[in-house]
């Protein structure tokens, strides 16, 4: 009997990579909760630091995963983050996909 | 950061993003204790502003100890309805005791108007139960218990301490155990949220 070689293993759901970092995977999840949430509850609720979080932030913004908006309150800069359609939708694809995948 | 997902966990903490700073636990013990030290002094006609006065620190609170801290966010559209239809409920729920406590004790002897503080403990106790419901946050049924127990039982008993009707005693010790737990509350928010310092 021949060894089973990994590369017959056939994967045909596709996985959005963006989406699969925990930290971004775990913003996207926050966000998909809540219309908006600012800056510093995303970094509260996430455990990323200040950062880590920008980082990802970036990437899922180019993505067109999130909007970004920057404004001010009570005289204090304030950075609303929120889920655009598309993002939306690569979250949800995503939780399909991967349930498909693990299912047994 | 843990890397676990778990919706409900997720979901489960947002709506606890209303509860964990004590500030609701603090109004509410604020609120409870000072219906019954009001009433002790005799001084009802002042219940109506009591309501005020939490409310007010409750607000100032968010203001300016959570929002530093913690952040904020907008509630989802399945949220609002939620919290929509929670603020509506409560509204009813007020409305439907002064109502049914004016109807039925103006109608002569019956068990509502022999027992109005326990009718009022049950409307309060539905309230903060709701509440923790719809916030995910089980120490609120705890106070739900305690303010219902505290008032229906303790106008069951006609005694008096220290010429303090038992009932009224048993009111304020209830809203100041509530009190104790929201300063606990709010001391650990405290110490695990220091506030950060934007640098962007």
């Amino acid at each position: 009997m021949s060894p089973t070689n990994s590369n017959d293993v056939n994967v045909d759901v596709e996985i959005d990579r963006l989406v699969h970092e925990p930290a971004r995977l775990k913003i996207l999840a926050y966000l998909s909760v809540v219309e908006s949430a600012d800056f510093v509850y995303l970094i509260r609720r996430t455990g990323l630091t200040m950062g880590n979080l920008s980082a990802h932030m970036s990437k899922l913004q180019d993505a067109g995963y999130i909007d970004v908006e920057k404004d001010f309150k009570d005289n204090r800069p304030r950075t609303m983050l929120s889920l655009t359609q598309d993002g939306r939708q690569a979250f949800n694809q995503y939780r399909a996909n991967m349930f498909d995948l693990l299912r047994e | 950061m843990s890397a676990q997902l778990n919706m409900n966990e997720i979901r489960r903490q947002v709506y606890r993003s209303y509860t964990e700073d004590g500030l609701i636990d603090l109004a509410i013990g604020l609120m409870i204790f000072g219906f019954g030290a009001l009433l002790s002094v005799d001084v009802p006609g002042l219940i109506g502003v009591l309501g005020i006065f939490p409310l007010l620190i409750w607000y100032l609170g968010k203001r300016l100890i959570t929002l530093p801290r913690m952040g904020s966010f907008q509630p989802g559209k399945r949220m609002k309805n939620q919290l929509t239809g929670f603020a509506v409920s409560m509204v009813a729920l007020g409305l439907g005791f002064l109502a049914l406590f004016f109807v039925i004790s103006g109608s002569g002897e019956n068990i509502i108007s022999d027992h109005p503080l326990a009718l009022f403990g049950l409307t309060l106790g539905v309230g903060i139960s709701a509440l923790g419901l719809i916030t995910r946050t089980n120490r609120l049924y705890v106070y739900a218990f305690l303010v219902f127990m505290a008032m229906a039982i303790g106008e069951n008993l006609d005694k008096s301490i220290l010429s303090m009707d038992v009932y009224l005693l048993s009111v304020m010790i209830v809203g100041g155990l509530i009190l104790l737990s929201g300063i606990v509350v709010l001391f650990n928010f405290l110490k695990n949220n220091p506030v950060l310092t934007m640098e962007e």
